[in-house]
This record gives structure tokens, C-alpha cells and sequence, in this order.
């Protein structure tokens, strides 16, 4: 093996994002402490600009960049792609995920515990799919494709239906409310924030979750496998 | 039998249902260089890429040190670089540098789109070129842009890294920088590609950059009547 730059050492150098959602993040974190300081029963409320800034930041884009030349030198250090592909999605997710620690220990702190939101199953469900399928999606898009995207498919789902928020928990719903349900968690999981989510609300918020992980994993496998060509070679 | 250090099969790489080239095929061997001459728009840059394993041929076969491009690179050091526009420009100087083997390739910490583009070109030359150790060294247009000084310090620098035994393929449309420093000439003209040997040109003195232009030419002008003749 010769010296080779490092996946983790590469995208610590070429960042996946733009300094400015570094220094938003900073400023969404500073509100969301004031907020819980102040209340912490709204704890989950000071978590959804963290949720929408992180749609943005994991919408980073892959091939743009890559066939642009920028991840060359990352592209022929002999390092497995799909490695390469998850140290991507790392350093465009750390931030946020960084950002929801902080609002989750200041919260613990703040409370005494009484008040967990942040760190019921909910929450993790909603951080995971935020921080996943935007980024899956936008592998091949332009910076902040998916983001506009996301927000355009909650805009018109909130006009199509008569509400955003999860919908109702009772156990006879119609198969038409069930993939409702799902689409509603999917295009707006900020809804699953402070929950501790039973079986019922398990398996209607299921179907996302593993959405996110099959564009995730089909994401990954076109990045190992695709050709990157430069744009002005073609 | 030592395997040569680049072998190439009736390579065919086209994008879409567009032809880039075909038919490539040459042998290079450890301490050998390339240069690949060509029009604008005959392939030289996407040659140049599918070899250093960015891009997946349509048809053939690639083999570095025996192995396929992807697997040569973990296994051979592959300095590949393709000019200073695929910098990323946010990136301060320095810490590109230093991406390289990790030594300071430079002290300036202004971003790289803040460099001129020689200075751009020269950092990352320097850091592809500073990675040890190299089997193979591929670059595109590696003289454009530089000053003599630069020019200087590249020449000399790609003729150590070959008596070490790394093979060279290079491109460039200044033929006096690629005469007399490559052991084979791979002419590549709109869909046909032409190996001749630096011995074949000039069998005793090193060859002159008029004598790659009236090669050039020739073959150019072979490609013409036969696309007229068609």
C-alpha cells in the first residue's frame, strides 16, 4: 500500500458543505439552548430548525463535485469507494447530528430528566431519516437538489391533505390512511420529534425508514461503481 | 514474466451513444513514458481518466502491474492529475498540500481560487507528484501554465520518478515539451488512435518537435482521405 490520502482526512480538507450551514448550525443551536433554558417542555419545537437545516446540509451532492475533478485525488487512492461513499455521508451529517447532541444534553441538563424529548425513539427515527435519504437522493444532483425538493413534496402534501402531523393511532385505520401515515413521516418526520413511538407508530413510520436505507445502500453502490467522468472532457 | 507496467487491449470508451475512441491498444513498461498527442476533442483527457480507473471502458482491457486499474490502485501508487480546474477552489492552499504525503507542499494559506493559475497548477502537481512510492504517473497538460522555473522543476522531477521506474503517460499540446522525453507517441485522431515509437520517428537523436507536428500531420492527413474516401 502506498501513501494515500485517507477518506477521513480527504473530507476534512474538502468539506461536503459550505461554511455558511456550519455557522447557521451554530446560530440554530444558540436559539434552540435559550429556548430550552426557558422551557424545556418545548424542547422539541427548538429541534425542527435543526431538523430543516440538516435536510440542507446532508444535500451535498457527490457527483457534481466529483466530476468537476475536486475528489480526483481521493478517486485514485486505492481506497474502497464505499468507503469513501460513508465518509462522505458522515461529514455532511456530523454537523447536524453534532447540533441535536448538544439540544439533547442542554435539555437532559436543564430538566433534570424529566423532560427527554430529544432522545425518545421518535426523535432518533426523525435525525436518521433527515440525515439519510436527503443525502441518498442528491448523490447525483446539484448542492440542495433534495432539500428544495423535500420541502416542495411537504408543500404540496399539506395542501393535498388536511394535516401534516402524524396522523391517528387507532389500530382500525384503512389501508388508505396506513400508506398516508407513511408518506406524512416521510415527507415531514419533524412530526415524530418528542415521541416515544409504540408498536403501531413502529411500523407506520417503518416504511421510511426503510426507504432510507435502501437509497442509502443503492446510493452507495453507485458511487463504488460509477464512472466519473470530468464535465468539460465530454 | 514481470508484467508490463501499463497494458492496453482494444480500449473503447464512448459516452451515451457517442464514440470517444477506439481500438487503443499499447504496452508501457516500468521507467517508459507515453505521450498522447491529439486534437481538441479526440479523447485524450477521458484516455487519460479511464486508465487512472475514474472511468469504466465501454470495451478492452486495462491491466497496471496485472491488475485492473481499480485493483492497481490500492496495490501500485497512481499520481493522477487532470489540470488546476479541478482544484476545488475553497480549499486553502496549504492544507491541499498537504494532502499529498502530508509534508507542507506550501506555506500559503490563501484559498486556491485566490492563486494564479500557474501557482494552482504547481500545487497540484506537487501534491499528486509527492506521494511515494509511484508506479504509475498520469497527467493532463502537466506543463500548461507554468513558468520556466516550474517547467524545469516538473521535467526534471517526472525524469527521476522514471529512472525509479514508474511508467509516464502524458498529454500535452506543447510537443516540444513531450519530444525527446517519451519512448512511444500515441497519436489520437478522431476515431483511430496510431502508437508509434520514439526510434521509429528518429532513430538516432532524441525526437524534435517538428518532427511529432510532420508525423502529425500525416497521420492527420491519412485520417482525412480515409474519412473522405468513406
Amino acid at each position: 500500500m502506498t501513501s494515500s490520502v485517507s477518506p477521513l482526512r480527504f473530507f476534512r480538507i474538502v468539506t461536503t458543505q459550505p461554511s455558511l450551514i456550519g455557522w447557521t448550525f451554530v446560530v440554530v443551536v444558540v436559539v434552540g439552548l435559550v429556548a430550552i433554558v426557558r422551557d424545556p417542555s418545548r424542547s422539541s419545537e427548538a429541534m425542527a430548525p435543526v431538523l430543516l437545516l440538516q435536510l440542507f446540509a446532508v444535500s451535498s451532492g457527490f457527483e457534481v463535485p466529483a466530476r468537476r475533478g475536486h475528489y480526483d485525488l481521493l478517486l485514485t487512492s486505492g481506497h474502497p469507494r464505499v468507503w469513501m461513499a460513508l465518509v462522505h455521508w458522515m461529514t455532511s451529517a456530523a454537523p447536524g447530528a453534532i447540533a441535536w447532541m448538544i439540544l439533547a444534553m442542554a435539555e437532559r441538563v436543564v430538566s433534570a430528566g424529566v423532560h427527554p424529548g430529544l432522545m425518545t425513539s421518535g426523535t432518533m427515527a426523525a435525525m436518521v431519516l433527515v440525515s439519510t435519504l436527503p443525502w441518498a437522493i442528491n448523490v447525483r444532483l446539484p448542492r440542495f437538489a433534495a432539500g428544495i425538493g423535500w420541502l416542495l413534496a411537504l408543500a404540496m402534501s399539506t395542501s393535498v391533505g388536511s394535516s401534516a402531523s402524524l396522523p391517528s393511532d387507532s389500530p382500525g385505520a384503512g389501508l388508505g390512511e396506513v400508506i398516508w401515515s407513511a408518506w406524512t413521516v416521510l415527507v415531514y418526520p419533524a412530526g415524530l420529534v418528542g415521541r416515544d413511538l409504540d408498536v403501531l407508530q413502529s411500523i407506520r413510520a417503518a416504511p421510511a425508514i426503510v426507504l432510507a436505507a435502501g437509497a442509502m445502500i443503492a446510493a452507495c453502490r453507485w458511487i463504488s461503481r460509477a464512472s466519473v467522468p470530468l464535465e468539460a472532457a465530454q | 514474466m514481470t508484467p508490463f507496467a501499463v497494458s492496453v487491449r482494444d480500449l473503447a470508451v464512448q459516452y451515451g451513444r457517442r464514440l470517444v475512441f477506439q481500438g487503443i491498444t499499447f504496452d508501457i513498461g516500468a521507467g517508459q513514458s507515453l505521450g498522447v498527442i491529439g486534437p481538441n476533442g479526440s479523447g485524450k483527457t477521458t484516455l487519460l481518466r479511464t486508465l487512472a480507473g475514474c472511468l469504466v471502458p465501454t470495451s478492452g482491457d486495462i491491466r497496471i502491474a496485472g491488475l485492473s486499474p481499480r485493483d492497481a490502485l490500492a496495490r501500485t501508487g497512481v499520481a493522477y492529475f487532470a489540470g488546476d480546474a479541478t482544484l476545488p477552489g475553497s480549499v486553502r492552499a496549504s492544507r491541499w498540500g498537504s494532502l499529498g504525503n502530508g509534508d507542507v507542499v506550501t506555506p500559503d494559506r490563501r484559498p486556491i481560487r485566490a492563486l494564479s493559475r500557474g501557482t494552482r497548477q504547481l500545487l497540484g502537481l506537487r501534491t499528486v507528484l509527492g506521494r511515494q512510492p509511484l508506479g504509475l504517473i498520469v497527467l493532463d497538460e502537466p506543463w500548461e501554465a507554468l513558468d520556466p522555473d516550474a517547467a524545469r522543476w516538473l521535467s526534471t522531477t517526472l525524469e527521476t520518478k522514471r529512472d525509479r521506474g514508474a511508467a509516464l503517460i502524458l498529454s500535452s499540446h506543447r510537443l516540444h515539451d513531450l519530444a525527446g522525453f517519451c519512448d512511444s507517441y500515441l497519436f489520437l485522431l478522431p476515431h483511430q488512435a496510431r502508437l508509434v515509437h520514439a526510434h521509429d520517428i528518429s532513430p538516432s537523436t532524441p525526437v524534435s518537435a517538428a518532427q511529432l507536428v510532420e508525423v502529425f500531420d500525416k497521420l492527420r492527413g491519412g485520417a482525412m482521405s480515409l474519412r473522405a474516401a468513406s
